[in-house]
Order: structure tokens, then sequence, then C-alpha cells
């Protein structure tokens, strides 16, 4: 199996002052095309660092970075934001929707970035919503939608542009447990039915359960012999 | 183009504060246009001044006049070329019928049509004219101008508003008791027409009338003195020289006199207009100012709101440039919108002022016939708009430009 991501030896390290505070140290992942990760661990054990290098939001202190072939952690920023509007998707913990955009509109948003027409837009951006099961709540403003049909949308946004990776952080965390059941089958779906390779974060223990392996970081290790595998 | 909805989308995001500061900027826009008008104006009307044109006037005030025997002794000063008599009649068509006197000749009773109101001058024409080579008569006219006791010659721009033709007869009423008279208004008769090539003569007066001195004087049958004497040097160098001069001639008489130019009397007559400029651009500069500062701040309270849409645009793959765009195109539609309504209503004032009845009669009378909006000072003012919506937005747009995605979401 081809591999989509591979993190190699990638240390991250926080300047607060004069102090330094290493965030992950020399750590090593490899996550195969198509693969679904959850990624566990207790607060302030660097899984949201690690999820933030893998979707080219942040760079590592050192060490590499590949993603679906791709050295990001060298790319320029204007060629990393240029990559990240083709190649990944993000799912955050509060949908961060913006609020004085349509349901359509806030899914169309990352196609603005693309030569499309309007037409073929709105189109892809309707899809999306289908898939997600809200092509009915299209023109409803995020205030006016449950935090779980948000947390849909929000996916939709994420896979608009048909990325290679998913990254979620957090996607059940706002979320009732039968809202976030729904989001779990819907990524299950993403994954099984769509192929997407997913790198989750998540605290929940049933939600890690619904990913394929499960790898638990702590003070910015990835624990050895904690991979489990469904 | 296809970001335009997105930036107008977030506009409307709250659309108090936004109008609120649409408005501003167009307060600001309003008066620096409206104040630019008025100063642009006032410095056409100086600029039609002549060096070599001196003015005396008497020192106490402009309601004062001077003797008339003044004439011959201005004359005789080193470097005068000519004088000339004037009096500033301020006469305006009675209200009861226009084109007949009013019968009663009474003053209690006679009534008077503000509306109607206009720039008139008695002036001792054979002197007078020689020395405005700008005004430009048809030698027919001035003849028969020079031969009619009641004669009056129309400025252009006044003929065409009132409509008038060679030989039409009108009657004018002073509102300045010396120049009343107990049997009624004067009559005149219209002589002639004069014209100035604005092109070459910008600012020149067209919407003044002038008749005989001497008419209202024997009219009013008695002395009446000499409102301001229109005097002609050879050499504009020596204007303060010749005007000092002139003031020693008259230092220790009951009427002491004050000579100036011809530009620094107009100023003076339309409040200090030296002032006036330094006064209005200020006004007009803090204006300005003030609304930078009330536009940057809403600019950067809407960019403080936003900074996890900053962030999670930037994830989605929006470049920094891109998300400093929407900043600065926000800020760049605050200053159209501002500068557009600004200008609409400066443009509109100006031409309800220059427009209705009694004002723009009023504003003739001082020499502001002209006041309109011209198209510079609009461009000026919308120009200054965008400037202004651009340099507010600058700052809260580098700071969207520089905001690093992980710092935004780390405070989430």
């Amino acid at each position: 199996m081809t591999t989509m991501v591979s993190v190699k030896d990638v240390t991250k390290v926080y300047k607060r002052g004069a102090e330094e505070l290493k965030v992950l140290d020399a750590l090593n992942l490899e996550v195969p095309e198509g693969e679904f990760v959850a990624l566990m661990g207790p607060s302030g054990s660097g899984k949201t660092t690690l999820l933030n290098l893998i979707a080219g939001i942040d760079r590592p202190t050192s060490g590499a970075v590949v993603v679906g072939g791709k050295d990001i952690a060298v790319l320029s920023e204007g060629d990393l934001a240029k990559w990240r509007s083709r190649s990944v998707g993000f799912i955050f913990q509060f949908y961060n929707l913006i609020p004085v955009l349509s349901a359509l509109e806030n899914v169309e948003l990352p196609l603005l970035l693309t030569s499309l027409g309007k037409k073929e837009r709105r189109e892809r951006a309707l899809t999306a919503l289908k898939v997600v099961g809200l092509a009915d709540r299209s023109s409803h403003y995020p205030r006016q939608l449950s935090g779980g049909q948000e947390q849909r949308v929000a996916i939709a946004r994420a896979v608009v542009t048909d990325p290679q990776v998913l990254v979620a952080d957090e996607p059940t965390g706002d979320l009732d447990a039968k809202s976030a059941e729904e989001i779990l089958n819907l990524m299950e779906s993403l994954n099984r039915d769509f192929k997407k390779t997913i790198v989750m974060v998540t605290h929940d223990p049933r939600a890690a359960e619904r990913a394929h392996v499960q790898r638990h970081l702590e003070k910015g290790v990835l624990l050895l012999g904690e991979e489990k595998h469904r | 183009m296809k970001y335009l909805p997105f930036v107008l989308k977030h506009l409307r995001r709250n659309w108090v504060r936004t109008t609120s500061t649409v408005v501003a900027m167009a307060v600001c826009i309003f008066l620096l246009c409206t104040l630019r008008s008025v100063l642009s104006e006032v410095d056409s009307m100086l600029a039609a001044s002549k060096a070599t044109r001196l003015v005396t006037r008497h020192s106490v005030s402009l309601t004062f006049n001077l003797p008339v025997a003044y004439e011959s002794r201005i004359q005789s000063v080193p470097g005068v070329k000519g004088v000339a008599k004037t009096i500033w009649f301020g006469g305006s068509l009675p209200a009861k019928k226009e084109g007949q006197a009013d019968e009663t000749g009474s003053e209690g009773e006679a009534t008077t049509d503000w509306s109607k109101f206009f720039n008139n001058m008695g002036v001792d024409a054979d002197n007078f004219f020689p020395m405005y080579p700008e005004l430009t008569i048809p030698p027919d006219q001035w003849q028969s101008f020079r031969e009619t006791r009641q004669g009056a010659l129309i400025g252009s721009k006044l003929a065409k508003k009132f409509g008038w033709k060679l030989g039409d007869r009108f009657f004018l009423e002073s509102f300045i008791p010396p120049y009343r008279r107990s049997s009624g208004p004067f009559e005149f008769v219209v002589s002639g027409f004069y014209d100035a090539d604005l092109a070459k003569y910008p600012g020149t007066d067209v919407s003044t009338m002038y008749f005989h001195y001497d008419y209202v004087k024997e009219g009013v049958g008695r002395e009446i003195g000499v409102g301001t004497y229109a005097v002609e040097i050879a050499n504009g160098d020596q204007a303060a020289t010749v005007g000092k001069s002139i003031d020693a001639l008259f230092e220790n008489s009951s009427a002491t006199s004050i000579t100036e130019t011809e530009q620094a009397f107009k100023a003076s007559f339309i409040a200090m207009a030296g002032n006036l400029a330094l006064l209005l651009n200020g006004i007009g500069l803090a204006v300005a100012f003030t609304i930078l500062l009330v536009t940057a701040n809403t600019m950067s309270m809407a960019v403080r709101e936003r900074r996890t849409e900053i962030g999670v645009l930037k994830t989605l793959g929006f470049s920094s440039a891109h998300v400093m765009g929407f900043v600065v195109g926000e800020a760049l539609l605050l200053g159209v919108l501002g500068g557009a309504l600004g200008v609409f209503g400066s443009q509109t004032l100006l031409y309800f002022v220059s427009h209705a009845p009694g004002v723009a009669e009023i504003l003739a009378g001082i020499g502001l016939s002209g006041l309109e909006l011209k198209p510079a000072v609009a461009t000026l003012g919308f120009f200054i708009a965008v400037v202004l919506g651009l340099f507010a937005g600058l700052v809260p747009a580098l700071a969207a430009y520089r905001a690093k995605i992980t710092d935004i979401l780390r405070t989430v």
C-alpha cells in the first residue's frame, strides 16, 4: 500500500521568550493511502501540533513531512497555501463556518481558489452537500443549523475540492452523542466509499474505535506498542 | 471580481456599523467638497483681480462713503493713471409689479423682492470701464449706454437669468437709505451687455449690472459720496507705495481712507478670505483625520472579530495576500460608498444654494455667482475618500496578513 503521509524525525519546538518547549521529539509516523488513523493522548501531548504539521498549517523545527509524495516542510508560504487548497481538507472541532455565508456559500468557498466558473462551483458545492445529506439546507445560514448539521457542512467544505487527505481535530468534541455518531458514520463513509485518507485527533475512545488504527502520543512521542488495529 | 460578493457579505454583517462608518465618511467628503468649492470660487474671484488696480475706501467701514472731492486729489498722486467713482447700490427688483414702478412711492409701503436681488453698481463709466479691458462691450451698445442717463450695462449671465433684451425697462429699489428717493424706485433701460473671455480671464464677474453714478446722485437730489474709488496705477510693483501716498493725503481728515489692491479688497470684502482659506482647509483636514481614525477603528474591530475566520480562510488555502486583499477591499468599499454619498450630498447642497431664490442672488452680490461642485473638486473628494479607506484598512490588513494560523486557532 502506498504511503500517503510520512512524518520523518520531526521535532517541533515552540519558543516562549527565552523558554523553549519541545512539543514533538523526533517523531516518525507513516499513514498508508486510504487509512483512517486516530491520534490519541492527553492534553499537551502534541496531537494537534502533529495534525497541523500534516495539514501544512505549521512547520516542523526539524525533520520532514511528506504528504502525497511532496515534502511540504520546504514549500514557501504561498506554495503551501496552494497545496492546502488542493490536497488537504481540514475539519475543526467548532466547525468554523463563516457566519455571513449560507451553507452552500461556505462549501463553495475553497472552490473560489480554483479556475472553475460560478455555475460549476455551485454544482460541485451542492454535490458535496448531497454527500453529507444537507442539500435541502443549502440556503440556510450557520445560525439556522444545529451543531451536527454545521459539522456536516464543514465536512462538505473539507471534501469539496476532492483532497487526498482529510485531517480532523476533535470533530465530535462539541457534539451530542447522536450527532457525534452521525459525523463518525459520515467520516467512515468518506474513508470507505471515497477512499479518503483520514487523520483524526480525538479524546473520545468511541470515536477512536471507528478508526482503523489508533496511535497514542505522550510528551511528543508516539508510544511504542500502542498501535491498535480494528 | 469573484471575491466581491464575499467582501460585500462581510460589509453587511454589521450593517449598523457599516452604515454609520459610510455616513461618517460621507459627511467628511461632503464637508471637504463643499468647503473646497467655496474656496475655489473665492480663489477664482481673487485671481480675476489685476495688480494695477487699487481700491480706496473709508477706513472705518464700507458702509461709510468718502467725499467726492477725493477724486481729483487721488488723481494727482504720482503713479496714478485713472480714478473712477463707484457705489454699491444694493438695488433689487420691486416685488409688486416687475417692469413697473411701485406707484405708492412711499418707503414704508414699498416692498422688495429679495429673491430678485443681484449685484448692481453705479460707476463713473468713462473712467471705470477703461480700467477693465477684460470686459467686452459691443461698441454700439457702449455708445448707447454712455448716451442714456438711465442706461444699464448688464453682465451676460445676469441678462440670461432675467431674459433681458436691449431696450427692456425695469425698476430697482435700493435697501440703502441714502440711495432711495421719495418718488419711488429708479427706472433703468437695458442699453448694452458686457461679457468676458472666461477661459482667458477665469473668475471674471459677468453677473453685475452697471449704471451711471450721476443718475443716482441726480435722482436723490444731493451728494451721495463715493463708496469706493477704483484706482488704476501705472506699475503694479508700486501698489503699496501709491496706496500709502493716497491714504497719506487724507490722514488728518474726517474721512480717512484705506487703499489696497483689488485682490486684497475683495478678500477683505468676503470675510477675510485669507483666514477663511486657512480655517476651511483646517476644518477639512481635521475632519478627514478624524474619519481616518474612525474608519481605521471600524476596520480594526471588524478584523479582530474575525480572527478565527481569517485563520479558517488561510487553512482552506487562501494566501495571506488574499486575506489582506479582502480587508483592504472592504475598507476601499467603505471609502467608495462614503465618497460617492459625500460628493452627491455636496453637489445637491451647492445646486440648491446656487439655485434657491434669494440665496443665489445674495451669493452673486458678494461675487460668488459661480458656486458649484466642479469636477476637479468632486474627483478630489472621491479620491480622498478612497485613500482614507485604503489607509484605514492598511493596518488591520497587515495584521491579517501577518497572522499565523496556529496562533489564531490556538486562541479560539
